[in-house]
Parts: structure tokens; sequence; C-alpha cells
């Protein structure tokens, strides 16, 4: 597998980069996320497409949540109607490219196919080789990482923020939450000697 | 616009080096006006840890941030937010992480010790270790730095400890101590200004992990938020005007810095008079806000009769290693560095580079999931599907190494005024022109294989080079910016190669000077601000002894 190269990084370092600089207040998308589960901006179809995309890049086939139980799509979707309205754009064309790129390849949309077949065409995205990307959606590498980075910060971002469902993401990682407001960490914690009580009430 | 007040002082930026001004101006009698750009922020505000909003999106501390960047003057400049800086009373130092080091005696001077070096502007500070030191005596105790003196054999002779003791481990620091013992190293407490007992009316750290990139909710860490702002208010003598960003420092006819203009919140334009004007807009925002004091004695803006200010633009650089042990290391506990090992940082040209640099367990990439997913295990395989979900779960159990270096100063590195680029303001953005040395390159390369070796030396699982923006381990590498900014405002004893002298008092305007990390002519392989501090008491004191003798 090839490693992502540092034009990569650095092209998702500039996705948070104009997150940040077109921030509005935050945290409206945490409010947005506690009113509704369902699309603000996320057209059915699209919705649809991104959930089987955060289910290939956090998969849950062996056995454990990934993006999709998490709930990934729903973050999306609220950032974009918010913090990261800026980036709505380029979902629209870079979900209509990848169904076109799908269509090309197998004659049907993305979430139509099985998972062999999607993780193979989000990696010739990655790699910038996929045939009959549309000219429109800018670099299909570039796309990828917002789809990336997007995906694993829904993943792994407060639950507030409409992912992390249930702290699946906290979870996995073993992260056991926000700590100052309950109280910070003994000596013994930070040297592993003790256990921690996580945010969901379970020690790790 | 009338102008009605006059203050004894204006100090503009709140930061590091403008908080103690204000703390020891106020208190020494003087009436102080204090600009700062951000707003107040309040110490509740930092309670939740938000990784999101904090680290990932930047919404607290600089949302209005706007720069652009090029490598060299052939290409394009950019638009974007690079640096980390805080617009807030308080400036950077509000989210710093607080390690706290005092420069080594040849990091005053490396011009003689190392130079010349071809591409590279090298020069000598004008003041040395042994003069600072008191100074570095005073901020250490001010800010109740925890430490263990005498530990790190590379330090320069203190007079006088640390005021607190060094904090607990966690359990990364048996790692360092481990490779220490088997490396021939020395492994010490990180120095640190963060509460390792109560001190001056401040409590104990609680360990909270997400300490650096976010404000400290109880005022564990030293700041200027916490500590100087406070005692410069409490005075009284101190009128602190959040929200309100200077646009241009007007000069007087006798050639003397009279009065500053200032946009507030609603972007409503005031002026106000002073004496003198110190200015710690940072090394961003000083450069930024001279140059754009243009007039007819200063052609090419405020102060720069050389047209040395903007240029000499220092970033540190980063390189960082994580690797996975058998059993937890609970990095995402405690302070951003607990455990450092200096062996490393003695300039020695037979490496192919000269000057280097600290390395410690710092946990920025990996402090909370969002900075470990996306820079700490940055970079690993293709970053998705079932290989990457599953070294997610090493979160708990991997060491991160960072070793801090020193970048040389080159004078094509430089801020200047984008001519095509505004603000949500109407401003010019500060446009960065910045590569790297090659020396830098080669020092990072360097420094990520003894890293690597430190990894194997701990007994490593697995082993990897992160790769974030502040990493330059590829040839024809350049940053954009960093967490560390130095340079713009040169200090040196000659006024046509350096913008302040030896007291931070402008060359050309007697009644002007600048406080922050631009004065550094070099970066020093160690974070900045302790230095900073040292040197800002010092220029505070020598103004107040000048005013008091030309009232006696
Ligand atoms: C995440 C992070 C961690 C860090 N950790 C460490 C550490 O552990 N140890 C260490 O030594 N250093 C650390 N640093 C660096 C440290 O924060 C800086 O070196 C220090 O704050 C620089 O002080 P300064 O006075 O030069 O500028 P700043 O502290 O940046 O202050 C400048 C101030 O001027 C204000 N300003 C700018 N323009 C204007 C204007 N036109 N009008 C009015 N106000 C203006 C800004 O809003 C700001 O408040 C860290 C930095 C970051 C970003
Ligand atoms: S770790 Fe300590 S100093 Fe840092 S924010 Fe938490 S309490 Fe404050």
């Amino acid at each position: 597998m090839s490693g992502l190269t540092r034009r990569e990084l650095l092209a998702g370092a500039t996705v948070y980069g104009g997150a940040a600089l077109l921030a509005l207040h935050w945290p409206r998308a945490a409010a947005a996320a506690k009113e509704s589960a369902t699309p603000l901006v996320l057209s059915a179809h699209e919705w649809r497409t991104l959930d089987a995309v955060a289910a290939r890049i956090v998969p849950s086939d062996d056995g454990s949540p990934g993006g999709r139980e998490a709930g990934c799509v729903n973050f999306i979707d609220k950032a974009l109607a918010h913090e990261d309205a800026a980036t709505r754009p380029s979902y629209t064309t870079g979900l209509r490219g990848l169904d076109v790129v799908a269509k090309r390849r197998h004659d049907r949309t993305f979430v139509e196919l099985d998972e062999e077949k999607q993780d193979a065409i989000l990696a010739a995205l990655q790699d910038g080789q996929a045939d009959g990307w549309p000219g429109d959606a800018g670099p299909s590498p570039d796309f990828f990482e917002t789809l990336r980075s997007h995906t694993l910060i829904g993943f792994l971002a407060d639950p507030k923020y409409g992912g992390n469902r249930d702290f699946v993401g906290w979870k996995h990682v073993g992260y056991p939450g926000p700590s100052h407001a309950r109280g910070g960490y003994t000596a013994d914690q930070m040297l592993g000697k003790a256990p921690i009580r996580a945010v969901w009430d379970e020690e790790i | 616009m009338a102008v009605r007040e006059t203050f004894d002082v204006c100090v503009i930026g709140t930061g590091a080096g403008g908080g103690v001004m204000l703390q020891e101006l106020t208190r020494a009698g003087f009436s102080v006006v204090a600009l700062e750009r951000g707003p107040q922020l309040e110490a509740s505000q930092f309670m939740s840890d938000d990784e999101l909003a904090f680290v990932i999106r930047d919404q607290v501390f600089s949302p209005d941030q706007i720069e652009t960047w090029r490598p060299d003057e052939a290409t394009p400049a950019v638009r974007g937010h690079y640096n980390m800086i805080a617009h807030c009373v308080g400036g950077s130092i509000t989210h710093w992480a607080a390690w706290s080091w005092r420069f080594r005696p040849d990091e005053f001077k490396v011009l003689s010790s190392d130079g010349p070096l071809a591409g590279a502007s090298l020069a000598d500070w004008p003041v040395d270790y042994a003069e600072l030191e008191p100074w570095y005596q005073r901020a250490e105790w001010e800010l109740g730095v925890s430490g263990s003196a005498g530990a790190n054999p590379f330090e320069g002779p203190r007079k006088k400890g640390y005021p607190n003791p060094a904090h607990p481990p966690r359990a990364t620091t048996s790692h360092v101590r481990r490779i220490a013992g088997k490396l021939g190293y020395t492994a010490f407490p990180v120095p640190m200004a963060i509460n390792s007992r109560p001190y001056e009316g401040r409590p104990r750290c609680m360990y909270g992990g997400a300490c650096q990139q976010y404000g400290c909710p109880i005022h564990a860490k030293a700041t200027t938020f916490s500590i100087h702002v406070p005692r410069a208010l409490a005075t009284g003598r101190l009128d602190l005007r959040p929200n309100a960003r200077a646009t241009e420092i007007r000069l007087g006819e006798d050639g003397r810095a009279r009065s500053v203009r200032y946009l507030d919140g609603d972007g409503k334009e005031h002026e106000v008079r002073a004496r003198r004007i110190v200015v710690s807009a940072g090394t961003l925002g000083t450069p930024h806000l001279l140059l754009m004091s243009k007039s007819g004695a200063f052609p090419q803006g405020l102060a720069n009769s050389s047209g040395q200010v903007g240029r000499h633009l220092t970033f540190h650089h980063f390189a960082a290693v994580h690797f996975t042990v058998e059993g937890e290391t609970r990095a995402f506990t405690g302070l951003e560095a607990q455990a450092a090992i200096d062996d490393l940082h003695p300039s020695d040209p037979k490496r192919g580079f000269i000057r280097g640099g600290v390395v410690a367990d710092a946990n920025a990439l990996m402090k909370q999931p969002l900075a470990w997913a996306l820079q700490g295990l940055g970079g690993q395989g293709r970053g998705w599907g079932a290989d990457f979900k599953r070294r997610l779960r090493d979160f708990p159990r991997t060491v991160p190494l960072a070793a801090i270096l020193e970048d040389l100063p080159m004078e094509s590195n430089r801020v200047d005024l984008d001519p095509d680029v505004v603000d949500d303001q109407g401003l010019p953005a500060p446009r960065i022109t910045h590569r790297q040395h090659r020396n830098d390159v080669a020092m990072n390369r360097w420094f990520t294989a003894r890293m690597l070796e430190m990894a194997d030396a701990a007994g490593a699982r697995e082993k990897w080079e992160s790769i974030s923006p502040l990493t330059v381990a590829e040839e024809g590498a350049a940053m954009p910016g960093s967490v560390h900014l130095h340079g713009t405002s040169r200090m040196g004893d000659d006024p046509t190669t350096s913008v302040v002298d030896r007291w931070c008092r402008s060359h050309d305007v007697p009644n002007l000077w600048i406080v922050d990390c631009g004065v550094f002519p070099t970066s020093g392989g160690y974070n900045p601000t302790l230095t900073l501090l040292a040197m800002a008491y010092r220029a505070a004191d020598r103004m107040i002894g000048e005013a008091k003798r030309q009232n006696a």
C-alpha cells in the first residue's frame, strides 16, 4: 500500500485551515446536531453515498463499530450546514464524481457496489487514478482527503457534533473523554497504575 | 478625530512580551493604555477540552487570522491560516504548553560560535547569558516554573533553583529514562511554567492532558492572562482595551512616536496619544503594524531606516517520531511534555549541519484522538480502512517523541504587506515569504534518525516518523508557519543592520520599544518564551530607571 504523500497531508492541513477561516460561531453545528439526525443539507442520495464512504474509511468488518455506526454522515451534514459550509460545493461535485467513476467502471452508483469495489474506487481517488473523474471536481486526491479527514473527525470528535455516537470512536481508540471538567488525572492514573473512569461511565 | 487622552505609555498587544511591560510599568506608576486586537476570554471557556473547536478549527484563539505565504518572491502567495497565534487578552502564551527554558550561552552567539554560513544571516545577540541570568531568575520566580535545577547538564550556570519542584512523571517518562539509560544520555524533567503545587494564589495543576492549544481553566498554567494582566489591572493604572486593533503609529514633528490609531470591534477608528509606545504585537503583528505606519520620515515603514523590519523571520521546525510499546503510555494525560533529553543539542558541524535542539515526549500530535488520527498516526499506510482502524487503537500505547529545532535566519525570509489580499477589517494581510535553509533539512533528518534509534532503544514494537506542517524532513521543504515565530525586528548594536538596540528600543524612534519574539536575532534550540520574558523584564527595568532619572 502506498503511504500518503506529503502533498496530500498538507492538502489535509489546508482543509482544516480553510475551515477555521470560515468558522461561524461555534458550536452551531453542535446545536444543529441536537435538533436533528436527518439531513440538513445533503440530499437523500448524497447522505447514503457518504454513509457508504464512511463505512469504508472506518469499516466495521472487524465486528466493532465504524464510521457508519458512529454517524459520521450526520456529523458531516451538520458541519456542511454550518462551520464547513464553504466545503459544501466540493461535496456536490465530488460525490457526483464518485458516481461517475462508479458508473464508468461498473455501470452502477457507488452505494450499489460491494465493499471491495467501493474500496478500489476510493483508493483510485486517493491515488489520482480514477478514470472518468470530472474536471470540475478538482483533483480527486484533494476530495478524497476531505472525505477521509471529515470522516475521521466525525468518528472521533465530541458526540455533541453529531458523530461518535455512543462514544464508539473514543471507545475504539481508548480515549476516556474530556478530563478537566471531571477533575483531571492523578499521579497513579498518569503512570497507568490506576484505572480511569471514562465519560461513558466505564473504567479503562 | 479628537484625541483627548494622553497616557504615559501605550502598549500594543498583550501577549508574553506586552504583558510583562503592562505589569512592570503600571506598578512603577505609569498610566498605561493597552490595545489588544482580540477579546477578553474567561478561564471557564477552557473547561470543555473541545478538540474540534480549539485545535482543529482554531475557533477560539484566532478565527479572524488571514495570512498569505509564498516560498520565494517568484511564486504567487497563497491565502491561508498558517501560524498558531492567539488573538486575545494574554496573547499566544494563553494556549502555550509552558516549556520554560533558559537559552544556553552559545545560543546568544551563533555567528561567533558557528558562523558564518552561506545563505544564512547568522548574528550574535547584543546581550549574553550572563547579562540575562538575573532576568531569567526573575521570570522563573514570577511564573512559578517547576523543574529540577542542575538536572540538565547542558544548561548555563544558574544562581538559584526553580521555585517549584518538578512534576510527577507519567508513563511515557519511564520510556524516555530507558532510552537515556541505554544510549548514555541524561533524561530530566522538562521545566514547565505550570504549578506543581499551589503558588502565589494559583492552584496546582490537575494534569488534564488537553493543555497545549488550550487555555488553563484553573490558572495553574502561568500565563500573561492569569498573572500579568490581572496584576496590572489591580494597580488601577491600566486602561485595557480588548478588540482594539492598532492600524498606525503616528509620528510627531519632533521625530517621536506620538499616537496610535486603532479600530474597535465595530470597525470605528480611534486614536490615543502616549509619551512612550511599546509594540508587542508579536513576530507577525509588529512588522505588519510598522510597515503600515508609513510617513514622510519613514517611507518604508516606521522604525525601518535599516530596511530590516520584517526580515530574518525564523520558524522553529520539529521532527516527530512515535512508537508503540507493551503496556499503557497514557500520553493523553499530564502536561504536553514531561521528560527531555538534551544531549543532541550542542552544535557539532561534523554531523553535517550546525546547531541543534531538544528532544522530549511531547504529546502535541496525540494528546487527543483527532490530533492522533490526523497527524500523530498521519502518513501511516493509506490512512483509512481496516488496517488504519486497527492502528488507531495504539493511542494509549504510543510514546511520542519530538525535537524542537533551531532554524537558521535568512534575510529573504520575511513578513511584509500583501498587495492583493485584505482581511475582513480591510487591512492588507501579512505576507510571509519563507523557505528552509538546507541546514534545517539536514538537521531535521538527522534528529528524525536519532529518534528512530531511540525508539529501538526503548524496545519499540512499531515506530514511525510523523509528518506535520511543522516538519521539514524533505529536500526543498518549506514551512508557511509555525508555533514559534521569531526575527522580524532584529535586535543589534548596529542601526544599519538591526531594528532595536540591546534594550529593545528602536534605533530610529527614541520613544518606541519593541518587546516580543520578533527581536530574537536567532531562534535557539528551545522553546523561546522564557527568554522573551527575561528580556521584557530587563527592558522594563531600563525604561523605568531612565524615566525616573529624567524626572529627578
Ligand atoms: C500552541 C502553542 C504552544 C506554545 N508553547 C510554548 C511553550 O511551551 N514554550 C514556549 O516557550 N513557547 C511556546 N509557544 C510560543 C509562545 O506562545 C510565543 O513565543 C509567545 O507567546 C510570543 O510572545 P509575543 O509577545 O511575541 O507574541 P504573542 O504572545 O503572540 O502576543 C501578541 C499579541 O499582540 C496582539 N496583536 C497583534 N497585532 C495587533 C494589533 N495590530 N493591535 C493590537 N494587538 C495586536 C495579538 O492579538 C496578541 O495578543 C507556544 C505557541 C503556541 C502557538
Ligand atoms: S494540564 Fe494543568 S496547566 Fe494544563 S490546562 Fe490542565 S490544569 Fe491547566
